[in-house]
């Protein structure tokens, strides 16, 4: 009892690459795989290990890290988020090739739904299209387990080797033991889980297979269905054929594309996403499996005890009127400032945004498109050249996150002064990779076990690779912002190249824990409010409150952080200061 | 025994040190337990949900119509999950409202769900800090002493959890919640 731990999937597989005795951990933060190398940094301390551990200013670096210290004889993980593995994407190929002296483990955390990235991507099949061992995890403690298997498995075969979690195995929390050390050749939990007949049977992997457990002990279908779990999803190993063929139906369960399902190839007898039972698309919840198990086992007659919604609950619901949460920038944020300046400056602008924390000015109107990781710089420069063949000057004011732009964008950056692209690019530095959970920058002098290091200032970047308009400023003062934001235009068309940089620096306040600051009177929004509600649609602070039965706004004193900047937005304000000057 | 349960609310406003301390409560009585959060964008702010299952469960979902007991953190929250609850389940809900709103305290009638308001904030204010209502929730909850969620577990798994210095004051919070539930139970 003593030695068992609570923790969350993340944590269970650094347990279980630590054990393993790997020597180099390199890592981008992305949810939902950022728990995993702070954990690793915990172990190694508890352990007392030797492991070189660091956050990499993106996924290919963290690879080619990982993979160089694999050919030259260490034992070597890295692990990023689904779509972090995109980036890796060159030395994850090449990597099949190369002469891997010890081991080389790639984690990589797929977010079905998705719930925090732009796209849903299974990265168990770009492993299996590129014949990449890769293995599925279920839970916390399978994790564990697995990523020393898999490691073990790297190491003797001398080849890459990709550990799949998805949010839900890597956020769950459950007990794990500390202290039975993972056996390096135990048994990898797979193979036939419950076997009832030939009637039904299913397929899963991951986080599908414990929900289809209780989902079967729900229905009191655990005794008429057979169940097989696959935890090897490449190359598949030959008790899943033989099962297949043993049964006149399959369902195949698994997040998030068809894997197992393409590779059992046949359709005849198969329930799944090719033949519709399966959606495409989200996550597959506990609701989901419910609904095509009962829609499965009446088709193969095996029989369900039913459950039907009761339709009630959201009739009685929806007579309750209840404010809508979409997900917003916290209260007191400094870029919810730049995104207002930039919009002010520029209302009719197109807006390309990236990735992170800054995603969320969409709700302010500022950030018009979310592609990948720098992909506002990328894609600004082509919104210049397509306007700019046509005639007009058109402004475009992109934005981008601090650790983004690092981690993307200095190419790209590069690229348009080279060309003279005119357009504005505002970074919104936080001095933190804020999102994914305060991870360091290289702009913070800090590296991933506390000690710090060389700090590389944006502004010295940009002007190194040649930028002529360069402001640094802080957005708080939104009338300078704004006007910053102007004079970055005039000075595109006047010198007719580009393209101008802003950047808008001040710290996260989750990062900095300011706090309320106590020294500076919140403005009394009000007073002089006449519902015109423009600082809700322009603004948008959590802190703001509307008194529907006064048509007055308030603000919330519990999330206010008295940062004062609504003052700028409000336009009674606004006209208050221009009578008084 | 199994139990599942649903905690809801913001961020930032300590859903997620309850279900913490579910689990931890759950695991220390000698039961199997695990959790699943929901977190969506927001760093502060957003809807978090937590689902937090006791006993021989294999999944940390928690499905439609399922929750033995559903625990709102924020009122707004209670509605857009009440989906969770079960059948004859129980709910407690932070809230000043004296009252459900007549439909959904019709409809929990029919269901024969048992609800309870109750203003963590107040008693956390009154007893220690704001900031604490979730003790609040959690003591309150005590009151029903729902398989290994008694009192002295909850408190139990409270001092491994939380600060040694923010201890005291977490129990007194929670115990002026389990009060105001045996006032009303």
């Amino acid at each position: 009892m003593s030695n068992v731990e609570v923790m969350i999937g993340n944590q269970a597989i650094a347990l279980g690459l630590v054990e393993a005795g790997i020597d180099l951990a390199s890592a981008y933060p992305g949810t939902p795989s950022s728990e995993i190398l702070p954990a690793v940094i915990d172990f190694k301390r508890r352990m007392g290990r030797k492991i070189h551990i660091e956050w990499s200013v993106n996924e290919r670096v963290a690879m080619e890290v990982a993979l160089g210290a694999a050919m030259a004889g260490k034992k070597a993980a890295c692990m990023m988020k689904q779509v972090g593995l995109n980036v890796a994407f060159p030395p994850f190929i090449k990597s099949r090739a190369v002469p891997i002296r010890s081991g080389l483990l790639i984690v990589s955390c797929d977010d079905p739904g998705p719930q925090s990235s732009q796209t849903e991507q299974d990265s168990r099949l770009i492993a299996t299209l590129f014949g990449v061992p890769v293995f599925d995890a279920s839970s916390p403690g399978d994790a564990r387990s697995l990523a020393s298997w898999a490691l073990a498995y790297s190491v003797e075969r001398q080849t890459p080797v990709v550990l799949r979690s998805t949010h839900r195995v890597s956020h769950a929390r459950e007990a794990v033991s500390l202290d039975t050390p993972t056996p390096e050749k135990g048994s990898l939990d797979e193979g036939l889980k419950l076997s009832n007949g030939n009637g039904l049977g299913i397929v899963t992997s991951g986080m599908s297979y414990n929900v289809v457990m209780d989902v079967l002990d729900e229905l009191g279908l655990e005794k008429v269905v057979s169940l097989f779990k696959v935890a090897q999803i490449f190359p598949l190993q030959a008790g899943l054929f033989a099962f297949v063929r043993s049964m006149e139906h399959v369902v195949v369960l698994e997040e998030t594309d068809e894997v197992l399902e393409a590779l059992i190839g046949d359709r005849s007898k198969v329930f799944g996403r090719s033949t519709g039972y399966v959606p495409r698309q989200g996550e597959l919840t506990y609701d989901v499996i419910r609904g095509i198990v009962q829609v499965v086992a009446e088709k193969a007659g095996v029989g369900a005890k039913f459950f039907s919604p009761d339709r009630a609950i959201e009739e009685a619901v929806s007579t309750v009127s209840f404010a809508p949460r979409p997900p917003k920038l916290c209260a007191g944020c400094p870029h919810r400032a730049s995104f207002y300046a930039m919009r002010q400056a520029f209302p009719k602008a197109v807006f390309p945004g990236d990735i992170g924390c800054y995603t969320l000015g969409i709700s302010q109107g500022a950030v018009d498109t979310c592609v990948d990781m720098g992909g506002s710089v990328g894609l600004a420069a082509g919104f210049y050249e397509a306007f700019h063949q046509d005639g007009p000057f058109m402004p475009i004011v992109a934005s981008i996150g601090d650790s983004t732009f690092f981690h993307a964008a200095l190419p790209l950056l590069y690229d348009s002064v080279k060309k003279g692209k005119q357009y504005i690019l505002v970074i919104m530095d936080n001095g933190t990779t804020a999102m994914t959970g305060m991870q360091p920058t290289p702009q913070s002098g800090r590296r991933a076990e506390g000690t710090s290091e060389y700090a590389i200032p944006i502004e010295e970047a940009a002007k190194g690779f040649g930028v002529e308009f360069l402001r640094v400023l802080d957005p708080y003062d939104i009338p300078g912002m704004i006007k910053a934001v102007k004079e970055a235009g005039a000075d595109l068309k006047q010198r007719g190249r580009g393209p101008a940089v802003i950047v808008a620096r001040h710290p996260c306040l989750l990062y900095a824990k300011t706090g309320k600051n106590m020294s500076v009177q919140p403005p009394d929004l009000t007073a002089d409010c006449n519902g015109c509600k423009r600082c809700i649609d322009l603004y948008g602070c959590p802190a703001f409150l509307f008194d529907e039965s006064e048509g007055r706004i308030k603000l919330d004193d519990a999330l206010c952080v008295n940062c004062a900047t609504c003052q700028f937005v409000c336009p009674q304000k606004k006209k208050g200061r221009r009578e008084r000057g | 025994m199994k139990w599942e349960i649903v905690c809801t609310g913001i961020g930032g406003r300590g859903v997620l040190l309850a279900s913490a301390v579910l689990i931890e409560t759950a695991i220390s009585a000698g039961y199997r337990a695990m959790a699943s959060d929901e977190l969506g964008m927001s760093q502060r702010g957003g809807s978090v949900v937590s689902l937090v299952k006791v006993g021989t469960f294999r999944s940390p979902f928690v499905g439609r119509e399922n929750a033995d007991v559903v625990l709102s953190f924020e009122e707004s929250e209670f509605y857009r999950n009440l989906p969770f609850l079960k059948k004859g389940g129980l709910a407690v809900v932070n809230s000043r409202r004296s009252a459900m709103p007549s439909p959904v305290d019709a409809l929990l009638l029919a269901r024969k769900a048992r609800c309870f308001l109750v203003n963590a904030d107040e008693i956390a204010g009154r007893a220690g800090s704001i900031q604490a209502s979730n003790m609040a929730m959690l003591g309150f909850f005590s009151a029903f002493a729902i398989g290994p969620y008694s009192i002295e577990n909850i408190v139990g798994a409270l001092e491994r959890k939380v600060a040694p210095r923010l201890f005291a004051m977490n129990k007194a919070v929670c115990e002026a919640g389990r009060n105001e539930a045996l006032q009303r139970v």
